[in-house]
């Protein structure tokens, strides 16, 4: 029985002055210390009893340069940590070029909620229910990391572990998230069902990118992330390279997605129907990317 | 002015009703609501003397306790008092008395409460709870009603037979039946063999919780001499005070009850459900005020549930189409306690026939202790989910036989002179016309094709019954007093919960004594102090019980005035009347403001002295007429004050991809006799069908071993603003209610009732799928369609 | 635990205000500065009845720490009415009957009021977005969905646009 408190436990509010400063004291506490950008995923789990050891939290959201978009026709599109979905769902660059991302950004939570959640927080917590996951990791996202030793470069290929569990590291602070340019022409759709119409966690969340290939017999190249699922997103890239692309062929690349995947049953939902939801749903993104893509402009 | 109307001060039984009853005035509340200023339980002040408390609960749905050591908590800087059992060891309970405050031996389900703390805050008390150690030796529990009626079951309530209950509850001592209610009508073996189709098929329906947005929380003090104020975000400020007295062993008159506006309760916040732990810590540490509000977590665990149902139905009918016969099986999962379920066991019970005359009947309603949440009424009373089987076997009946369900409905509905289950005589009811306009308002028998090809479109329609289930003698009564302008001040005991019964009270008020809407005025918040005595916001039955004493109240200040004026005037009361707030002479034509005579009474011509003196009004109201039933047949002259009846009708479409059930349309008739104020009546309509589509497609409490595996939002989901239908239609229709103010009867759960059958009637129709027992979801409805081989 | 000494402005007037780190901005409203109309009904951001404008967007007041208000502007629904005139949004909710119990309306408003501040003219897919955070048990929602669209237009017929 979860037992969730009726307020916050009790914990230090930690507000760095630097990035420096808020790696090195995350790393001097590894175990009592956590970075937080809008605390959706942190004060709720705080006050559900989960990580009872938590005795500081170190709000990094202020320092310098966090809360931007910029996007550069050549590198692509750069989000700050302290950057919004709000801001995310709204911003023109990012509707313009990878408008996948405000699909699936405009998909978490609520309005008010959204003002708060990060795509930096959606991405750090690895939930597999997260819904900007599978956009992130389709448009190869590569997450820049503030550690004890300084800057680095961290791809998302590998970065999920498990729920809740990445590759970052005692100090790690993500500072922004970078996007390159999507191949020319690409278009995306995410098709998430919960069990409300709108702000429910996904029962299933699918991501579908495709893009134009001439190295392909197709002439495409479709790419499928698959959210709560697994313990962390499934992805299936490169489908549906032969020709010809027949309504049967989509059938077929959805039922690789259902054969990929191995959920299990919870509260949410059981095994048995996610894994046809799976198949249902990639058909049907898949079917929204294909026709997108024969019509020639980026759909949402 | 002139007058027109009748010189007899009777105004509220003309047959076209007075201004403003009738008319869709703006609500009282409204106001104070939208801009923050409205106060709510946990809004009042108590200052730095308040302490805050929280419940220490079983983990284990089924323990013994052994030992309970609170030494350690006791010794945390801050906490003032930790209670147990001990020093609470009265029974408490509705119309059974089977519950302690706290646990005292044994704790029967997940989240009953074994210990409380007060501290100096909130976060001391919680860390206090686990410093409280308790050693408990676990009890094999009982998880299923249909278990807990076997003879080898574990017993949970070995006292049973020793319980104090009330005369028209039937407790089965040495069983974990609490209440059985029996129907034995006519000869239901013989019309079962004779008949030309029938249907038999069971249904378990979930447990759902009411979830008003405002969760529980009550303050208590108690002073030296013991005697304590107790407010909280209650329906039922008279109940409370009568049962938490009781239980303590205290005077009702040293218990005062002050209830501001109810956030919401649906149910959960009748009778008593944590109020009681709040008084018996605050017992402890005199002097100081004691809250204790509940997590929305503790919402969803620990107070009253809508109970869950295991029913079977076996239903009959001739080659006509005529109901012959039912057969009927309810276990009701009363849970840990079911000191307040025992009554939806019985109101299952003498409203089982649903809305149909039917001559042969045979009901077995138990209610039966089990190791889950307590059952407690919810919006509907036992009858959505009751009828939630039995409408769809009607549906499934007419079927069978060929004929339109909404024929079938039409053909078998209670009419005026039936003969009901019960053995009493059916009163003038519309339910024939809401049938008709119900399925009317959304197409019925005509099919429109899907929104798109991966979709299926179906119709279905409910009817529904229900009467208020209480006490037979729940008493109502009402207060008016005028201030020196003439505005007044009505005083009631029922709670404005946010169905609007201020603003329908002050409109009979209004209408009644001949004053303006806008001069009524309400004595808020309800004190049980200073208010007159309301049983309960329950029932539905505030327009019309509450509704009676007002007009009694009214009535009663309109003669005194009349009396006095006729007396000053040299005239006769019968020829004079009140308009508009002015006194007004048929015979002389003469007319007085009530200003200032209302108060300071009226001069003797001449410097003679004075007649009169303030105006007090005062009235009460109790139906004298409910007699009790044969505990084996469930016969008798009246069961029930009156039934309200309605139908709903709904299209809907199943996406066959997902499963995902779309509401199109929905629409209600419901007869309430007389619509006070026709809008609050539709947003009455509008809401309960919203919370009905809710509890159909995605409400159900997960229980696992005892305990409640979605106890919050994040997986307990109800109805978004994205959920809600568009296109709801909400029809009015008035057959008067014979003792009803101006005619009226309750309408506030019924609008709940028929939702769930009328949805899964529309799923069959789209699909040619039963969906049994809901909720709907999208998995259920996509794993039937998979099993049925519609879908892959 | 620490304590912070935070300076927020709300509704207008500069607080300066004592917090512990782990006090949310409804419990510093509330209990603080006895500001009750934001109500809490889960403390877990799902509800939506703490919702307040925090910097000029509606936020959960559950889901903020008090401390990180510091130097931030916070609007409540005791701030829409301005010398005793309602907003357009509230007269809206009351014209439409889209008010029950009350207990989710002050959320709603600002709810409303943050949609209509950055889109004057929603369509309704647009309003049952904006307050899908929202939930009222009562009214059935589609009341509150007609309340805001008439209050938009409203407020594009007397051009007084947001509450700024
Ligand atoms: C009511 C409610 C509804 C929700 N609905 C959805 C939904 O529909 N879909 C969905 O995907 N999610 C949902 N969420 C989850 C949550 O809102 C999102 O995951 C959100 O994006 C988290 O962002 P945040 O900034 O609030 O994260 P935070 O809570 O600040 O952080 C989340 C995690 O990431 C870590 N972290 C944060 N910032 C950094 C950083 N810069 N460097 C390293 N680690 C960091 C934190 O330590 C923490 O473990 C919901 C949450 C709530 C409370
Ligand atoms: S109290 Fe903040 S969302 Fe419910
Ligand atoms: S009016 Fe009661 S919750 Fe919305």
């Amino acid at each position: 029985m979860r037992e969730a408190h009726p307020g916050l436990p009790d914990f230090d509010y930690v507000r760095p002055a630097s990035l420096e400063e808020a790696s090195r004291f995350l790393a001097e506490n590894p175990q009592s210390a956590r970075p937080f950008m809008g605390g959706t995923d942190t004060f709720v789990r705080l006050r559900d009893g989960f990580w009872k050891e938590t005795r500081y939290l170190v709000d990094v959201k202020n320092l310098d340069g966090r809360a931007e978009i910029t996007f550069d026709p050549r590198n692509g599109l750069t989000v700050g940590a302290a950057v919004n979905m709000n801001q995310v769902v709204a911003d023109p660059q990012v509707r313009a070029h990878y408008p996948l991302l405000a699909q699936a950004a405009h998909r978490v939570a609520s309005y008010q909620l959204r003002t708060r959640a990060t795509l930096i927080g959606n991405l750090c917590n690895a939930s597999p229910a997260g819904d900007t996951l599978g956009a992130c990791l389709l448009f190869g996202g590569i997450l820049r990391v503030h550690g004890v030793e300084g800057f680095r470069d961290q791809p998302l290929a590998g970065f999920f572990q498990g729920p809740g569990r990445t590759a970052l590291q005692p100090g790690d602070i993500a500072t922004s998230i970078r996007f390159p340019l999507p191949v020319p022409g690409s278009v995306g759709h995410y098709e998430k069902l919960g069990r409300n119409v709108l702000s429910d966690l996904a029962i299933v969340g699918v991501t579908a990118l495709g893009h134009p290939d001439s190295s392909t017999a197709s002439g495409h190249r479709f790419h499928l992330a698959l959210a709560s699922v697994g313990p962390v997103p499934v992805i299936l890239r490169d489908l549906l390279t032969q020709a010809p692309l027949t309504p049967e062929a989509l059938d077929e690349a959805a039922g690789r997605a259902m054969e990929a995947c191995h959920p299990i049953d919870d509260v949410r939902g059981s095994a048995r129907y996610r894994k046809f939801m799976v198949r249902n749903l990639s058909r049907r993104a898949l079917n929204r990317v294909w026709e997108g893509l024969q019509s020639g402009h980026c759909c949402e | 002015m002139d007058t027109v109307e009748t010189t007899t001060p009777r105004p509220h039984q003309e047959s076209a009703a007075p201004r403003p009853v009738g008319e869709s005035v703006t609500r009282l509340d409204a106001h104070e609501k939208v801009t923050g200023e409205a106060l709510f339980a946990d809004d009042l002040q108590f200052g730095p003397n308040m302490l805050y408390a929280r419940i220490k609960r079983s983990p284990h749905p089924h323990a013994r306790i052994l030992k309970i050591d609170a030494s350690r908590a006791l010794a945390l800087p801050g906490v003032k008092t930790v209670v147990t059992g001990q020093s609470t060891p009265g029974f408490i309970g509705l119309y059974l008395k089977d519950r302690h405050i706290f646990c005292t031996d044994r704790a029967r389900f997940v989240g009953d409460p074994v210990a409380g703390v007060a501290a100096t805050t909130e976060e001391i008390a919680e860390k206090a709870l686990d410093l409280i150690d308790v050693e408990y030796e676990v009890l094999p529990p009982v998880l299923d009603p249909e278990e807990g009626v076997r003879p080898d079951a574990e017993l949970l309530h070995p006292e049973l037979g020793s319980y104090e209950v009330a005369n028209f509850i039937f407790p089965q001592p040495g069983t974990n039946i609490p209440n059985l209610f029996k129907i034995r009508k006519g000869d239901v073996d013989k019309a079962l063999s004779e008949a030309a189709a029938v249907v038999h098929h069971s249904f378990r329906v979930p447990h759902v919780q009411h979830v008003p947005i405002e969760p529980h929380v009550a303050i208590a003090k108690v002073d030296e001499r013991g005697r304590v104020t107790l407010w909280g975000s209650s329906q039922s400020p008279f109940a409370q005070r009568n049962l938490i007295a009781s239980a303590l062993g205290i005077s009702q008159a040293d218990l005062e009850v002050v209830a501001p506006y109810v956030g919401g309760g649906f149910g959960c916040k009748a009778g008593v459900s944590m109020e009681a732990l709040a008084v018996a810590i605050a017992m402890q540490v005199r002097g100081r005020p004691v809250k204790l509000r509940l997590t929305r977590e503790e919402e969803f665990y620990t107070t009253f549930v809508r109970q869950g149902l295991v029913a079977h139905f076996t239903m009959a009918c001739d080659a006509e189409g005529n109901l012959t016969a039912m057969d009927n099986k309810f276990f009701w999962d009363g849970g840990a306690y079911a000191e307040y379920g025992v009554n939806m066991t019985r109101g299952a019970g003498y409203s089982s026939s649903g809305p149909y005359d039917v001559p042969n009947v045979r009901t077995d309603s138990y209610c039966v202790y089990t190791n889950h949440p307590v059952g407690g009424p919810m919006r509907g009373f036992g009858q959505p989910e009751m009828q939630c089987g039995l409408e769809q076997c009607i549906n499934r009946l007419a079927l069978e036989i060929g004929m339109d369900p909404m024929e079938f409905r039409r053909r078998n509905c209670v009419k005026e002179g039936s003969n009901l289950v019960t053995g009493m005589k059916m009163h003038a009811t519309g339910i024939g016309e809401c049938l008709e306009k119900a399925a009317e308002a959304i197409g019925w028998g005509h099919k429109d094709p899907p929104s798109a090809p991966h979709k299926r479109r179906g119709k279905g329609i409910a009817a529904m019954w229900k009467a208020p289930a209480m006490s037979p003698n729940a008493g109502s009564s009402a207060w008016i007093e005028m201030s020196e302008d003439g505005k007044c001040t009505l005083g009631l005991g029922g709670q404005e919960i946010g169905q609007g019964t201020f603003t329908v009270m002050a409109q009979m008020a209004a209408a009644a004594l001949g004053i303006p809407y806008d001069w009524v005025r309400i004595a808020s918040p309800v004190d049980t102090k200073y208010s007159p005595y309301e049983w309960q916001t329950v029932a539905s039955r505030l327009t019309w019980s509450m509704g009676n004493a007002v007009v009694a109240a009214t009535k009663d200040a309109r003669r005194q005035i009349l009396e006095l004026v006729a007396r000053s005037w040299e005239e006769t009361p019968e020829d004079l009347d009140i308009v508009n707030g002015n006194v007004i002479s048929a015979k002389s034509g003469r007319s007085s403001s009530l200003k200032g005579l209302v108060v300071y009474g009226l001069a003797r011509p001449g410097d003679q002295g004075w007649i009169g003196g303030p105006i007090l009004g005062r009235g009460s109201f109790m139906p004298t007429y409910v007699t009790g039933l044969d505990p084996e047949t469930g016969q008798g002259e009246r069961a029930v004050v009156h039934y309200t009846t309605g139908a709903q009708a709904i299209e809907i479409e199943v996406d066959l991809e997902t499963g995902r059930v779309e509401v199109l349309r929905g629409a209600s008739a419901f007869d309430m006799g007389k619509a006070i104020n026709p809008d609050l009546v539709r947003v009455q309509m509008e809401g309960g069908l919203v919370q009905g589509i809710s509890t159909a497609l995605f409400e159900s409490l997960q229980l696992q071993d005892g305990v409640v595996r979605n106890p919050s939002f994040v997986d307990y989901r109800i109805a978004t603003s994205a959920d809600a239908p568009r296109d709801m239609q909400s029809i009015i229709v008035e057959v008067p209610q014979d003792d009803g103010p101006f005619g009226a009867r309750g309408v506030g759960e019924h609008s709940m009732v028929p939702t769930m059958p009328a949805i899964a009637n529309a799923i069959h129709d789209a699909l040619g799928i039963h969906p049994g027992a809901p909720p709907f979801t999208a998995e259920k409805v996509y794993l039937a369609m998979v099993d049925a081989g519609l879908v892959k | 635990m620490a304590h912070h000494r935070i300076s927020v402005t709300v509704n207008g007037s500069v607080e300066s205000v004592d917090v512990p780190s782990n006090m949310t901005l409804l419990t510093m409203l509330r209990e603080k500065l006895g500001l009750t109309g934001t109500k809490n009904g889960c403390t877990a951001g799902e509800c939506g009845a703490c919702t307040v404008f925090l910097n000029d967007e509606p936020v959960n007041s559950c889901l903020v720490l008090a401390v990180e208000c510091d130097g931030a502007e916070v609007r409540t629904v005791e701030s829409l009415a301005r010398k005793g005139k309602l907003d357009p949004v509230q007269q809206s909710v009351i014209d439409h009957n889209a008010v029950q119990c009350g207990f989710c309306t002050p959320g709603v408003l600002i709810s409303a009021r943050a949609l209509l501040d950055r889109n004057p003219d929603p369509s309704e897919e647009e309003i049952r977005d904006a307050l899908v955070g929202n939930l009222c048990r009562c009214t059935g929602y589609v009341r509150i969905l007609d309340a805001v669209k008439d209050a938009a237009q409203v407020g594009a017929a007397s051009e007084t646009g947001g509450s700024r």
